[in-house]
């Protein structure tokens, strides 16, 4: 179970969140939405210095090496698994072994032919893809994801949501996207100025919550 | 000649810029005014027009004679290369330590000709001095540009480091591989420094091209200068074809294969300089602390501060020359003043200069003019000037004019280029103020009052602990001038990434 209890949170020395309390049940998958600058970041990060142990975390920016592959990027979350001496030779000629264990992650991404291309020739989505396979790999219960998925179609985000939520058992993601989140999660929590405005299971929102939502991740507001 | 300036000013919205401007070219008066322009040559003219018939004179089939010369300047400079890269990336681990910090900044200002000359006594003159006087220098700059590159590429999120990960692991994977091309990029380029630096340690005795070339010059035979000018302008116009990932290692083998020419180093001779040479004579006499002060005062007041003061002079001299003929050379390269042809004769007239080390062209002026401040201020003044200025064209190619702007090339120059790069301009030249307060004081050698003079006089009457003293003082006003030169930048708040400034330092 994640905890905060009355918690304020900030952002380079100003508050964000300001006195704010959650829970979330082990098994959960729950959805931020807020618009941009609305402290999502600062919470997702504030969860995962929680229990860093057992959580993967996706930053916005993605912490990708540009100058290395698609499949060296995944292989990052393994590097505290291995002696230097391997990951150094992994580095220069990747290891069979490691390429059976990360081929499947990148086929279930539909990123299979990338698996060899640097991540700094990648679009947007394929970045985003590889953050998520690096995460995947690293095979801890709880994903704390910064808006994995705004750079994917439709069909792929269907699939990449379904992939994510069968290897996590706990997920909070960060999101503008009021629809998909709806439909993919079992609880969302809105934010803005700096407090929850709303949080419910996902069954149990009305029409009026929905607009509701809407207008916290409106931009224009 | 100041001219200019206060005209951009008029229309420029940044009165940082224009207070540091007053400010140097206020020092720049009260230098000059203290600077010795004489001619001492009988007739200046007929020497350039001998050297400049010259030309006419070139026999290539002398080349051969050279060969040797032309392969121990690569040798040399491929080794020092080579190991100073190694050094440097070890030093740049552990820059953040104050103290790692403090001993590169005196390391690295002090020139390799300063260096030369100091293990000149220790192992005489053969290739383990040679070796030395770059690689201590060089590991010194190349750990700390190697340090803030690194610094650059640290973008990698903390979260996602595994703290059970080796600190290895990690700098391999996430930090490496975005820096690598930047970190062999400058690697590069500071080999061509270090052919540059090997020729030049030639002037010395060392036996490479710039060894040649002064006894060329010293006869008389301009024919045989133009000569090693040509063969040395072709090494480093084809460094890319040469020195690259497939041929370098392999460069490397033969040279340390190769490499030859170590006699006369001797432990005993090295004991002897740290525990005799360099210490003050009047301790190494047991004298009484007095004499020792006495001592001390007399180089502080006939050597240290003349030399202070006239190496200071040179500096601030060349600086605004420098800057003053940049703005008059980046015009000839620049898209918007001159048509293609001359854009391309432009172009070659400022890689020659680019090219030709400053200490060359100060030995050449220095037979034109005879010894003064003027054939090093021309020299310091226009290799630095070509440098900034071929920069500074390549910026003003870049800049993107409305289409209704002035079709007049005077008022483009002083309405809307000068302006938008001027900056820029400041920047470079701030960046360059230490290489040529560095040069400044090397260019004592050749005669002139600065720092060098009375380090080369020094060692000609073998006072290794005047020596080290005033190597000290050299360090200590170039530790001086980068300071300021920080403070000036981040005054100005110029944004320079590390990649721009590369090339200045």
């Amino acid at each position: 179970m994640i905890l905060l209890d009355k918690e304020s949170l900030y952002y380079k020395d100003k508050i964000v969140l300001d006195n704010i309390s959650l829970s979330i049940n082990k098994g959960e998958k729950v959805a931020l939405l807020g618009k941009s600058g609305s402290g999502k970041s600062t919470l997702l990060k504030r969860l995962y210095e929680l229990n860093p142990q057992d959580s993967s975390y996706i930053p916005q920016e993605l912490g990708l090496v540009n100058s290395l592959s698609v499949f060296h990027n995944i292989y990052i979350a393994n590097l505290d698994k291995y002696s230097t001496f391997y990951n150094i030779r992994n580095l220069i000629k990747p290891a069979q072994q490691e390429i059976n264990i990360i081929e499947p992650i990148l086929e279930e991404l539909y990123m299979g032919e990338l698996m060899f291309q640097k991540a700094g020739e990648l679009s947007g989505g394929q970045k985003q893809r590889t953050a998520i396979g690096r995460a995947m790999l690293q095979g801890h219960k709880v994903l704390l994801a910064d808006e994995p998925i705004s750079a994917l179609d439709e069909f792929v985000t269907q699939k990449v949501l379904s992939s994510i939520a069968s290897k996590f058992e706990t997920i909070v993601c960060a999101l503008h996207n009021v629809d998909v989140a709806l439909e993919y999660y079992d609880r969302v929590i809105g934010i803005k100025d700096g407090k929850i405005v709303l949080d419910k299971q996902c069954s149990h929102i009305t029409n009026a919550d929905t607009q509701h939502l809407y207008h916290v991740c409106d931009d224009q507001f | 000649m100041l001219i200019p300036n206060i005209y951009t000013m008029s229309v420029m919205t940044s009165s940082k810029n224009l207070n540091v401007t007053i400010i140097f070219a206020f020092i720049f008066v009260i230098a000059f005014i203290n600077a010795d322009f004489s001619i001492s040559t009988l007739d200046p003219l007929s020497e350039i027009n001998k050297f400049f018939s010259g030309i006419t004179q070139i026999e290539f089939s002398k080349i051969t004679i050279y060969y040797d010369a032309i392969i121990n300047t690569v040798r040399i400079a491929v080794v020092a290369i080579f190991v100073s890269a190694f050094l440097g990336f070890i030093l740049a681990m552990y820059f953040h330590f104050m103290i790692v910090r403090v001993c590169l900044a005196f390391v690295r200002s002090i020139h390799e000709l300063f260096w030369a000359l100091l293990f000149l006594q220790i192992f005489g003159l053969n290739t383990m001095t040679a070796l030395l006087a770059i690689i201590l220098p060089y590991s010194a700059t190349l750990g700390k540009v190697y340090f803030e590159i690194l610094e650059e590429y640290d973008v990698f999120p903390k979260e996602l480091q595994s703290s059970k990960a080796s600190r290895l692991s990690t700098f391999i994977y996430t930090k490496l591989p975005d820096a690598l091309p930047q970190l062999l990029s400058y690697t590069r380029y500071r080999f061509e420094c270090a052919l540059k630096s090997t020729a030049i340690l030639g002037f010395i005795g060392l036996t490479t091209l710039g060894y040649y070339m002064q006894g060329s010059f010293m006869q008389g035979y301009y024919g045989d200068v133009w000569l090693l000018l040509i063969i040395f302008y072709i090494i480093i116009a084809s460094i890319k074809y040469w020195f690259n990932k497939y041929l370098a290692p392999f460069l490397l083998m033969m040279s340390l294969y190769t490499l030859d020419d170590f006699s006369g180093f001797n432990l005993d001779n090295f004991m002897r300089f740290i525990t005799e040479d360099i210490v003050p004579s009047p301790i190494r006499k047991n004298e009484s602390l007095f004499e020792v002060y006495a001592w001390f005062e007399n180089i502080a007041v006939n050597e240290i501060m003349p030399g202070i003061f006239n190496t200071i002079v040179l500096t601030q001299v060349s600086l605004i020359m420098t800057g003053l003929l940049a703005l008059v050379f980046f015009p000839f390269i620049s898209k918007y003043f001159v048509n293609k042809p001359s854009n391309v004769f432009g172009n070659i007239v400022l890689v020659i200069f680019r090219s030709t080390p400053e200490y060359i062209l100060a030995y050449l002026f220095l037979q034109i003019w005879g010894p003064s401040m003027l054939p090093a201020v021309i020299a310091l003044s226009l290799h630095n000037g070509a440098i900034i200025g071929f920069i500074m064209g390549e910026q003003s190619n870049e800049v993107k004019l409305r289409s209704d702007s002035t079709k007049r090339k005077i008022e483009l120059y002083f309405f809307e280029i000068v302006p938008r790069i001027y900056s820029s301009f400041l920047a470079f030249l701030f960046y360059r103020w230490e290489v040529i307060m560095r040069e400044s004081a090397i260019l004592g050698i050749l005669g002139i009052a600065t720092l060098g003079f009375y380090v080369d006089s020094a060692i000609a009457d073998i006072r290794l602990d005047k020596v080290v003293i005033l190597l000290f003082f050299i360090a200590l006003l170039n530790i001086l001038v980068d300071t300021i030169s920080r403070k000036v930048r981040a005054y100005l708040r110029i944004n320079t990434t590390v990649k721009s400034s590369c090339d200045l330092v």
